[in-house]
């Protein structure tokens, strides 16, 4: 028997955050054939593009736990703490997360300032 | 990771206690491979998301390792992250309320793993978990833990490399045309998108498309190898994941499949098509990519788009340019819409510093060497101005490959002395892996210095250059439609190439160009290169014109026309050579040819070999001759090489020489497996270019396979080598697989004093996976059948099947001839010349077997009797030799190239176009240019009319078996028809005649032939070359007696009434006696032969064309017959006669 079926794309997963778009290929907390591996929350799941092995995946997002919104799992967008949020979820309720994730956030922002996003190598 | 540093590691593991180790007491190491073992065997189990031994497990513990060292570096007294809280149930709770109150970075993870003992309770299966081999609670969880962070690092490095592709598609200039273009692209049927290099129009525009709901696209390119590539980063950027919607086809590849949406071709492959399905249907956009670089193929494509537009209305095409002279292109289509998208190059500091008067004065004493001085000023002001951590390499265009070595060899000296540079050279006749070096990486403070042709304008892109330095000059082949020759001229470049070389330092960031001209020269530069099509030679391009049907190539409207005169060349060319025929339609032989994918002399053998059964020697030697020489240029660090080859030179010649070469290897391939590569190194060859030839080898097979002129294959009977050749594949795509995961060749650290001669390094390391696996050998072997190939190869030759095989490259190659000149005797070995018809003065390449052997072609081996006058006898022999070659090159002198000998009589009369004699047959002139003189007038005669026979047998069959090929059996030449004709060549060319051969003065030319005369009854003489219509040639004067023969037209004094004067003659058949004179004896001789015998029916069964694809045809000397064996069954014969 054949266990590894060809995931076939279900739609474009767009975060509504940033607009990263990419096509994923199974919604849920079970990827199909990564066995041992559960998610702690419903996601947006690809095959991993950068890795051979097709068995491996690669999450793209979900929904904030308080305003559902689609978002992706970049950190500029959303965290997770026990429950995905969105940036301007935790923003307007920063007072209820620790303050490991205050500091982090905070770090995070004078970071980006200091430093625009790198340079894009050039291709024809 | 280097297992010494590995090692290292562990040790200091040991020394400093962690404090995980501290908590165990010591009875934990996590660093002993057995305790990992146990562990691996607990999560990492065949069905697990890591498996033990993979890569991914190796990842894991380097990351478990790191994770370590940063536990450790962390405060002490905090809780470890090893230790991860009892987890709440993160549903439980809605919204804010369920949130840990206390932080742990175990609680940022979104996944989890069931494994090993945690699986077993939470299905309760297996009586209950398992305790494991002695792995301790505490260790578990930690290991759990760690697991969870590697996951997580592993999703967040996948995702930030998503994100930053996405990034940088967005930030490409392109990007902010995408509406315009696909609006534009909507609203017209042809569209120009202008941009240069760095503006990401080749990589976005097909992914732009495909977006929009267009499929079905091609994107043409003009290198096989862009295709590749660009296909592997469409599909990549396009997170293609769900099979092949993004492929390529190339000459020999394919990764096409139906699912394909979008395909990366070359513009040859996509005329083909066209050739096969003129409307394209399976296409709804075609995008041509870089067509300002005016390749022969891409202009014809051009010509033919624009002709299938208006059948093809909901076609559409998207031409793509770099911003060179657009205006062309869109008026060519009516005026289309032009996109135009700024480049993205950093800024480039341009130097001018042309080579001053007084030196350039003292270098052109000696012409034919580059002065390197100007260059190596450059790469000292380099190094005087920049220091050496501001990294950047040095990228210097020369015109070829003496003017590389010249500045090599004084750069590497400065590299040795400084220490501040490698120095690389590249340029295509340097072997693959070699090639390969100029993309690894110098050590830190050294800068690659790359000396190249113009390879590097635009085939190769190398990353890291900041400096180029450009000589200005390139060298191209130009084509002489006169002498039909290619020369490799060197030329001034364009201002658009000078810009796109200045280009290449600007890719990574600002950079300098040096220029070794003045910013005037720079003015007076031509501003494009000149197109292909105004230089080289188009009877490939005719041929295919006449085969699509586009009528008088004179008359299509090209972009930019050829030149008149290389048309009319072109056109005389394929008439000479029988593929058109007197109204310039395709003869049969033509539109076969048309097919084939090759030069026109290359096509026609192959099919000539089909017809002797002669297809296996012919098919390599086609193959061979139509890639690259596998020969690589002997090295002075190297003679071992020539002895080496020694064995497998043919005293034949070149094409020989090949068919010798690739037979061993495919032996040395299928016997010894995985030695072929050291087989080729130590030969000097370039064992690329044999899998080439193999590949094209099959390629031809399968064509004469279609075409009907090779019997298909028969699979391996018994089911037991098919399931073992089965088994066979499998594991072989399965080491395919293995290398293409792990990624193939990777970027190496080159070595100080690399390139350097004799540090070469390539010691088969290129292509090697990781796993010692030769991947070319594995490929090698999935499209082949090596058994087939083994079989084909591994039998030699008998001396007849050799002599007829000689026979067909000859006839293949006619009228590519040459003469070797008179005095060549009396010539040092290297200064042997030879003359063609237009041509005289030219030199062997010094690859040929005849520039080192030249006591080959001497015709004057037979014993000179002493005492015997010179004078009229002079001259005479009967082994004069004239060359065949595949090509005339012309660089600093005109070489012939791959040469082949013939013996000259019998060449010129089964192959000449025009052979004109005297009354007596004595005197013959072959084609106006050569002179052969017979002084045995019966012999003269007796050879005349046995050519004659020969050739109309030979062209009957030849076109019985081309109209024959559409697949009715009915229609194949006769067997026994072929085994006489075979017969009948082969007596011929046994024949041993005195005659002597010379070139005709321009002079004698003029004087050739009497004229038309007066006397205009032809001579009542019935039967005369069987039957032949004699008429009075009025041109020439005489009598023409076939197409190719003309009888009684030389002018001379001493034959004017030579055709009345009658002999006694006695008629070999009937015995008859009586006076004839010349032309009597001949229509006599010719009614009064015997019917031709027939060759005995066994024989003409075994060389019909039923052979299996293992048999060979097999001379036995012993019983002086041939036969169809497969190699047992020679083994078998063979053993009768013991
Ligand atoms: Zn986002
Ligand atoms: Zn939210």
């Amino acid at each position: 028997m054949d266990s590894h079926k060809e995931a076939q794309p279900k739609g474009d997963f767009e975060c509504q955050l940033c607009g990263l778009t990419a096509p994923y290929s199974y919604y849920g907390q079970k990827p199909p054939n990564t066995h041992s591996v559960v998610l702690l929350e419903e996601s947006y799941v690809m095959k991993d593009p950068f890795i051979p092995d097709k068995d491996k995946f690669l999450i793209l997002g979900s929904q904030c736990s308080l305003c559902n919104r689609r978002v992706c799992v970049g950190t500029e967008c959303s965290l997770f703490y026990s429950k995905r949020f969105c940036l301007p979820c935790v923003n307007e309720n920063l007072r209820e997360f620790p303050l490991e994730i205050r500091q982090d956030l905070e770090k995070r922002k004078s970071h980006s300032k200091s430093h625009p996003s790198k340079k894009a190598d050039a291709r024809t | 990771m280097p297992s010494s540093e590995k090692e290292r590691r562990a040790k200091r593991r040991s020394r400093d206690p962690s404090p995980s180790r501290g908590q165990q007491g010591g009875c934990w190491d996590w660093s002993c491979p057995e305790m990992r073992r146990r562990l691996e065997e607990l999560y990492f189990r065949e069905q697990d998301y890591i498996r033990a031994g993979s890569e991914d497990s190796r990842q894991f513990w380097a990351f478990f390792g790191r994770l370590q060292r940063f536990q450790t570096l962390k405060a002490k007294g905090e809780p470890a992250v090893w230790a991860p809280p009892a987890r709440a149930d993160p549903s439980a709770a809605p919204g804010l309320a369920g949130l840990p109150r206390e932080y742990d970075p175990c609680y940022r993870i979104n996944l989890s793993v069931l494994s090993g003992d945690v699986e077993g309770l939470a299905r309760g299966r297996r009586g209950g978990p398992r305790q494991g081999p002695g792995v301790p609670a505490e260790q578990r969880s930690q290991f759990r833990a760690a697991l969870l962070h590697y996951l997580d690092f592993a999703q967040k490095q996948s995702f930030a490399k998503l994100a930053k592709l996405q990034r940088e598609r967005a930030a490409l200039p392109i990007a902010q045309y995408r509406d315009r273009l696909l609006r534009a692209v909507a609203q017209n049927q042809v569209v120009v998108v202008a941009g240069d290099t760095g503006c990401g129009k080749s990589t976005q525009v097909p992914q732009y498309l495909l977006a929009a709901g267009y499929s079905h696209v091609a994107c043409t390119q003009p290198r096989r190898i862009a295709c590749i590539s660009l296909a592997k980063r469409v599909g990549f950027e396009s997170l293609h994941q769900y099979g092949a919607e993004v492929g390529y086809q190339i000459r020999f590849e394919s990764t096409r499949s139906p699912a394909t949406k979008i395909v990366f071709l070359t513009e040859g492959l996509l005329l083909r098509q066209v050739q096969r399905e003129p409307a394209l249907p399976g296409y709804q956009v075609l995008i041509a990519d870089e067509v300002h670089e005016r390749h022969l193929h891409s202009d014809f494509l051009l010509g033919v788009l624009r002709r299938l537009l208006p059948a093809r209305p909901d076609l559409k095409l998207v031409l793509m340019s770099a911003t060179i002279n657009i205006r062309l292109f869109a008026g060519y289509f009516g005026g289309a819409p032009v996109v135009q998208v700024p480049g993205r190059l950093f800024p480039i500091t341009v130097v001018y510093q042309p080579i001053p008067q007084e030196e350039a004065l003292a270098a052109s004493g000696k012409p034919e060497r580059l002065d390197p001085r100007p260059y190596l000023r450059v790469l000292q002001a380099i190094d005087h101005k920049y220091p050496p951590e501001e990294r950047g390499d040095l990228l210097v265009f020369l015109s070829g490959v003496a003017e590389i070595s010249a500045v090599l060899e004084v750069a590497q000296a400065y590299a040795t002395h400084t220490q501040r540079w490698v120095v690389l050279p590249l340029h295509s006749t340097l072997s693959i892996a070699e090639q390969d070096k100029v993309f690894d990486m110098p050590p830190p403070g050294v800068r690659k210095c790359i000396v190249s042709t113009n390879i590097a304008e635009t085939s190769v892109t190398i990353d890291g250059v900041r400096f180029v330095l450009d000589s200005g000059k390139v060298k191209e082949l130009s084509y002489d439609p006169q002498a039909k020759l290619q020369r490799l001229q060197e030329f001034w470049i364009s201002r658009a190439s000078a810009e796109q070389r200045k280009g290449r330092a600007g890719r990574t960031g600002p950079g300098v160009c040096y220029r070794l001209y003045a910013e005037s020269d720079y003015d007076a530069f031509a501003p494009y290169p000149v197109p292909e099509i105004q230089r080289v030679a188009l009877d490939a391009l005719v041929l295919q014109m006449k085969s699509m049907g586009l009528g008088d190539p004179r008359t299509f409207p090209f972009l930019e026309p050829p030149p008149q005169s290389s048309l009319e060349t072109a056109v005389r060319y394929l008439r000479e050579q029988g593929a058109l025929d007197r109204a310039e339609s395709l003869t049969p032989i033509g539109s076969l040819l048309a097919q084939l994918p090759v030069d026109v002399v290359i096509g026609k053998m192959l099919v000539l070999g089909a017809l002797f059964g002669l297809a296996e020697p012919v098919l390599t030697m086609a193959a061979a001759l139509s890639v690259q020489s596998p020969f690589l240029r002997p090295t002075r660090t190297n003679p071992d090489c020539a002895t080496a080859r020694r064995p497998l030179e043919s005293p034949h010649g070149d094409p020989l020489t090949l068919l010798n070469t690739f037979n061993e290897w495919v032996q040395v391939k299928s016997e010894r497996a995985g030695s072929s590569r050291k087989w080729c190194r130590l030969r000097g060859l370039e064992e690329h270019r044999l899998y080439e030839a193999a590949n094209l080898r099959h390629q031809f097979q399968v064509l004469l396979r279609d075409h009907g002129l090779l019997e298909p294959v028969q699979g391996p009977r018994d089911s037991y080598a098919r399931q073992s050749r089965h088994r066979e594949r499998r594991e072989l795509h399965r080491l395919r697989q293995r290398h293409e995961e792990t990624g193939g060749r990777t970027r190496k650290v080159l070595r100080l004093q690399e390139g350097e001669a004799g540090s070469s390094s390539d010691e088969g390391a290129s292509g090697t996976g990781p796993s010692g696996v030769d991947i070319q050998d594995v490929k090698f072997k999935l499209r082949h059948n090596v058994d087939e190939l083994q079989a084909a190869s591994g039998t030699a030759l008998s001396s007849h099947q050799f002599a007829l095989l000689k026979l067909v490259l000859c006839r293949g190659l006619y009228p590519q001839l040459a003469v070797p000149d008179q005095y060549n005797s009396c010539r040092k070995d290297s200064d042997q010349i030879f003359h063609t018809k237009n041509k005289q003065g030219i030199v062997l390449h010094p690859t040929c077997v005849f520039a080192s052997s030249p006591e080959l072609l001497q015709a004057t081996e037979e014993k000179a009797e002493p005492g015997r006058s010179r004078g009229s006898q002079e001259g005479l022999s009967s082994r004069h030799q004239l060359l065949a070659f595949v090509s005339l090159l012309e660089t600093n002198k005109p070489y012939l190239v791959n040469c082949l000998r013939a013996p000259a009589l019998q060449a010129l009369l089964l192959f000449s176009r025009a052979l004109d004699t005297s009354a007596d047959c004595t005197r013959l002139v072959a084609d106006s240019w050569l002179e052969l003189c017979v002084p045995d007038s019966g012999a003269a005669l007796r050879l005349l009319s046995t050519a004659l026979q020969l050739r109309a047998a030979w062209e009957g069959l030849l076109n019985r078996q081309l109209e024959g090929r559409r697949g009715e059996p009915g229609h194949r030449p006769d067997p026994r028809e072929v085994a006489t004709l075979r017969q009948g060549l082969l007596e011929f060319l046994q024949q041993k005649v005195q005659y002597s051969l010379r070139r005709l003065t321009a002079l004698e030319k003029q004087n050739c032939y009497v004229g038309p005369q007066t006397v205009a009854a032809a001579p009542g003489l019935p039967g005369l070359f069987q039957g032949a219509e004699m008429t009075p040639d009025e041109e020439k004067g005489g009598y023409r007696v076939a197409e190719f023969l003309t009888y009684n037209c030389l002018a001379s004094e001493t034959d004017l009434y030579s055709d009345c004067l009658r002999s006694f003659w006695t008629c070999p058949h009937c015995a008859l006696y009586m006076p004839f004179t010349p032309m009597e004896r001949m229509s006599h001789e010719s009614s009064c032969r015997p019917r031709p015998q027939e060759a005995p029916l066994e024989e003409a069964a075994e060389s019909s064309a039923k052979a299996t694809a293992l048999q060979r045809p097999y001379h036995c000397d012993a019983c002086e017959r041939d036969f169809l064996f497969t190699s047992t069954e020679i083994l078998r014969h063979r053993k009768q006669h013991q």
